[in-house]
């Protein structure tokens, strides 16, 4: 098991590096550097100015390599051949250095640390929850298959999964904070307490969006478990209907949703894009958003990067927990 | 056991719903007012977060807005005169005094009120903040020249401003290090509160500036203090954010994060404004009588939020959390007619509308050295008058904007209201000039088929690329063929940089200060890409030289001349053609009527005030 995990830590260096380099490519190789400057700096912004920002953000240096022959425009002849853009971008990723934002130079490490907890307080709660009524609404189908109840719940199912997460966003609004005046419309305040009656709503509606396909999907598990002739077997040996679905079933459907759930555990720390933005949750997803929105390419690529490693990481944890949880996967 | 689970989950959810209500905002800082009462606290919003609060550095509005409230300036614009705009003293006792010589230069005598004071703040011994003098304005001025501070108008002032380029320029060959304690000849400090500012050549322009925060005193000790490094174990903050003004707001940087949201609570030791005594509009007679003459700020506490989609601010409105709403897209329909009024929901809720145009001016930019359309005056007109402005207001803009007739906007001087463009729209007159321009029927002789003109646009979004199709329509009813290329933002810019377009759709002009001056300089020769904003790439010797003469003249009948004068010229010539100044409703709480609708001031926050009883009273009703 150990060798194993040594060897996919190795594995992962390389899908890293070509993330990064993929990264690199879309945001310097294919747009200008000046073009950068200038959506920072705005049109009015003159070359000196534009000389300036790129100096200061340390993007007035070669591409690849510091050669005269690779990049004659951006060449320092006293400065040694490593002195470039993408390798001190390397340099400063691997020791987790993420720089500083293109847009006001705050370190970009303080902001993703600072979003972590409000992302985690919207995704996680959001996940668990949804997870737990997505379970059991799947094992009641299951558990009442080929019945009008099933049959109505997959209808259900699939007009949830119809609708667009806008809707949902500004009905809930609309419903809970306008109609009903229970939760606030939109804000977020790490205060203890009081911080929950800011997290219901959104919780409430991320767990709703995601309900309607989780439900299918697990349905379709159980199904195909409660289809094995073990389940027969303990069937034939009068084991109650309850017994079945919840010893038999549950536990070994469990196993195909450890692959589903624990790949997207350390992804839940990235906040969700939309529902931040909308209800003003000062998480990683909104960071994202907002980066992309202001053209701030420094804070794009430091969250690729992490991107990248946390789902990396899910997915090695994914293959540790299915090996732990069935006996019969040796992991080589 | 289940008993005792439900139980536990009913009291849970019984104490949850008890302690929830839908009011988003915390608690005020603030807690009596200054009468005793409940305190004035504003609630706003914008849509994007500022990007520096350095008041030497920052540019965009988004920071201009949370920067306004917090740095007073040496001058400021006057609430209530926007038609032309006025200056008036802020941290200064009267406006400067021009002194000019025979041989070109210009001096500006300026004298600081006394017992203006710095916000106080660590920075300062004994966290007392301490007077403003001359010295601090000379700093500031220094600050412009640091390339360090980045400071985005240096090289629009350094053409007119004594010694302000060579200060530049000695800092960049030293190795970037400013030399503070150099002599510095833009800024000559006279005595504690007076000082001069030196000027190459005249530049009656120059007061504009004082209005803006670039010039305004900033201290030595807070930019030094906050440095960003580790002091005794604790990082402090960059300057950028933590702002020690001077204005009638102190910024409280512990309940303020530069993301999300803001916290302003009045400066207790604020004596720089009152509230003017006059020249509101009679429609505002009622609300801004009763704070003639009244210290400001009027309100106790501001709190900015950054709400970057617009559905939850018109929410948020419609509960009574923020105080006024810039009406969007979104919610137009919902907040106002088609005849431009106020829904009878809204009505009966006693908001009011109010109409802001700013000053700016948008149009489509025509490529001078194009070898088409640059020789071809007949076949720009005829462009120009095949342009609906009127029509594209109408369906994209509701009707709001204001279609433009000139170059200047609204609020300028030389900015004529009745006057219309001899090239507005008019087809029949459109089709005549394109035969004229030698494509009859905008079929060209040489190919036999239609002439072939491209127009490059950033359009991004759905709305964008309808209006981009919107203009193409217009145009190809000429019988030509219009080939829409769209760009990035950034591409575009790059493209108008290097003249490489024919039609650039979209381009368009803030006024930095309310000046024709700002908007005449987009079409200088000397004024070219990229150093230079005349994308047009528009020379003319007698524009140039009309343009020279009015730039250095005060304002007058012969200067209002010379501005008549080079509309017309660019009205004929049509080097752009005109489409809009952006204008916008917005929706006013009951308990927050405006004082002001001057587009100059970043919301000018001290002159607002609040009826914090009735807006109890309107949220209860409206949320129970």
């Amino acid at each position: 098991m150990i060798a194993y995990i040594f060897r996919r830590l190795l594995y992962a260096i390389p899908t890293v590096f070509g993330v990064m380099l993929i990264t690199f490519i879309l945001f310097f190789v294919w747009g200008s550097r000046e073009t950068m400057a200038k959506a920072q700096l705005g049109q009015r912004a003159r070359p000196t100015e534009v000389r300036n920002w790129l100096h200061e953000h340390g993007y007035d240096k070669p591409l690849i390599i510091n050669a005269a022959w690779a990049d004659s425009t951006y060449h320092h002849a006293e400065q040694p051949w490593w002195d470039s853009i993408f390798i001190q971008q390397i340099k400063n990723f691997t020791v987790f250095e993420l720089g500083e934002s293109d847009f006001n130079r705050e370190p970009i490490g303080e902001k993703i640390r600072s979003g972590m907890i409000p992302s985690l307080l919207i995704t996680a709660p959001a996940m668990f929850v949804g997870l737990f009524l997505a379970v059991a609404l799947a094992l009641v189908q299951v558990f009442y298959r080929a019945s009008a109840l099933d049959t109505g719940m997959t209808v259900a199912c699939a007009v949830l999964m119809s609708i667009v997460p806008m809707a949902y966003i500004i009905s809930a609004q609309n419903l809970m904070a306008v109609t009903l005046k229970w939760f606030p419309a939109f804000g977020f305040d790490l205060q203890g307490w009081g911080t929950i009656r800011f997290l219901m709503l959104p919780v409430t509606v991320m767990g709703v969006i995601y309900l309607g396909s989780d439900v299918r999907l697990y349905r379709s598990i159980f199904l195909e478990e409660i289809a094995q002739d073990y389940i027969r077997t303990a069937q034939a040996k009068g084991v109650n209907a309850r017994g079945v679905l919840f010893k038999h079933v549950l536990k070994n459907g469990a196993i195909s949703l450890i692959t589903l759930v624990v790949a997207h555990l350390p992804l839940l720390i990235m906040g969700s894009l939309l529902i931040e933005n909308f209800f003003g949750i000062p998480g990683l997803g909104g960071l994202v958003v907002n980066a992309l929105q202001k053209q701030d390419f420094a804070i794009v690529r430091a969250a690729v990067f992490i991107g990248s490693l946390l789902y990396l990481f899910g997915l090695l944890l994914t293959d540790i927990c299915y090996a732990v949880a069935d006996p019969r996967i040796r992991l080589s | 056991m289940f008993t005792g689970i439900t139980r536990a989950l009913c009291l849970l959810a019984t104490l949850l719903f008890a302690s929830c209500d839908n009011d988003p905002h915390p608690k005020p800082l603030v807690e009596r007012g200054r009468d005793g009462g409940p305190p004035l606290v504003r609630y706003t919003y914008q849509s994007e977060a500022p990007r520096s609060l350095d008041p030497q550095e920052a540019y965009d509005q988004m920071s201009r807005r949370v920067l306004e409230p917090v740095y007073d300036c040496l001058l400021e614009y006057h609430p209530f005169k926007t038609d032309p705009y006025e200056l008036i003293p802020c941290m200064l006792e009267a406006m400067p005094e021009r002194h000019a010589s025979a041989d070109g230069p210009v001096t500006y005598l300026c004298r600081l009120k006394k017992g203006i004071f710095f916000h106080d703040d660590p920075c300062f011994p004994g966290g007392k903040g301490r007077e403003v003098t001359a010295a601090d304005v000379r700093y500031s001025w220094q600050r412009i020249a640091d390339p360090k501070t980045e400071c985005p108008v240096l090289s629009s002032l350094w053409d007119y401003v004594t010694g302000l380029k060579d200060a530049y320029e000695l800092t960049q060959k030293n190795g970037g290090k400013f030399d503070y304690a150099a002599p510095f000849t833009a800024l000559e400090v006279v005595d504690s509160h007076t000082f001069k500012v030196h000027l190459l050549k005249p530049y009656p322009q120059i007061i504009y500036w004082m209005a803006m925060h670039f010039t305004c005193p900033v201290a030595r000790e807070a930019v030094e203090f906050y440095d960003g490094e580790k002091h005794d174990g604790k990082r402090r903050e960059r300057f950028k954010w933590h702002p020690v003004g001077t204005g009638p707001f102190r910024y409280v940087h512990e309940l303020s994060d530069h993301d999300n949201n803001f916290r302003l609570v009045r400066n207790e030791r604020y004596i720089t404004t009152k509230f003017p005594t006059d020249g509101w509009s009679p429609k505002r007679e009622a609300v801004c009588r009763p704070l003639a003459g009244k210290q400001l700020p009027i309100l106790d506490e501001v709190q900015i939020r950054i709400l970057r989609e617009t559905i939850p601010a018109w929410l948020l409105t419609k509960q009574g959390y923020l105080d006024s709403f810039g009406v969007s897209k979104d919610a137009y329909s919902s907040a106002v007619t088609a005849t431009h009024e106020l829904t009878p929901e809204l009505l009966a809720r006693g908001v009011t509308l109010e109409k802001d145009v700013e000053v700016s001016t948008f149009y489509t930019s025509i490529n001078m050295d194009d070898p088409l359309l640059g020789k071809n005056k007949k076949l720009r007109q005829a462009l120009a008058c095949a342009f609906d402005a009127a029509t594209e207001n109408e369906i994209f803009f509701n009707g709001v904007r204001e279609v433009a007739q000139q170059i200047i906007p609204p609020g300028i001087a030389g900015y004529r209201k009745d006057y219309r463009n001899p090239m507005g729209f008019n087809l029949a007159r459109a089709q005549q000039l394109i035969s004229e321009a030698g494509y009859p029927g905008g079929m060209d002789p040489k190919t036999g088929r239609s002439l072939e003109i491209t127009m490059d646009t950033s359009a991004s979004g759905a709305d964008e690329r309808l209006l981009t199709e919107f203009e193409q329509k217009c145009l190809e009813k000429l019988g030509i063929k219009v080939t829409v290329i769209e760009n990035t933002f950034a591409k575009k810019i790059e493209k108008e940089d290097k003249g490489n377009f024919q039609l650039s759709s979209g381009t368009g002009w803030g006024a930095d200060y309310p000046d024709p001056e700002n908007f005449f300089m987009l079409f200088y020769s000397k004024n070219m890409p990229p150093e230079g904003k005349n994308i047009s790439r528009y020379k003319n010797p007698e524009f140039d030289s009309l343009y020279e003469k009015m730039s250095t003249m005060d304002d007058g009948p012969d200067r209002l001349a010379i501005s008549h004068k080079l509309v017309d010229m660019l009205n004929d010539d049509c080097p752009i053609f005109l489409t809009n100044h952006k204008a916008f409703f917005s929706l006013v709480q009951p308990w927050a009527p405006r004082t002001h609708n001057n587009m100059m001031l970043e919301g000018g926050v001290k002159y607002l005030c609040l009826d914090p009883t009735l807006r109890e009273k309107k949220r209860a009703e409206w949320n129970h």
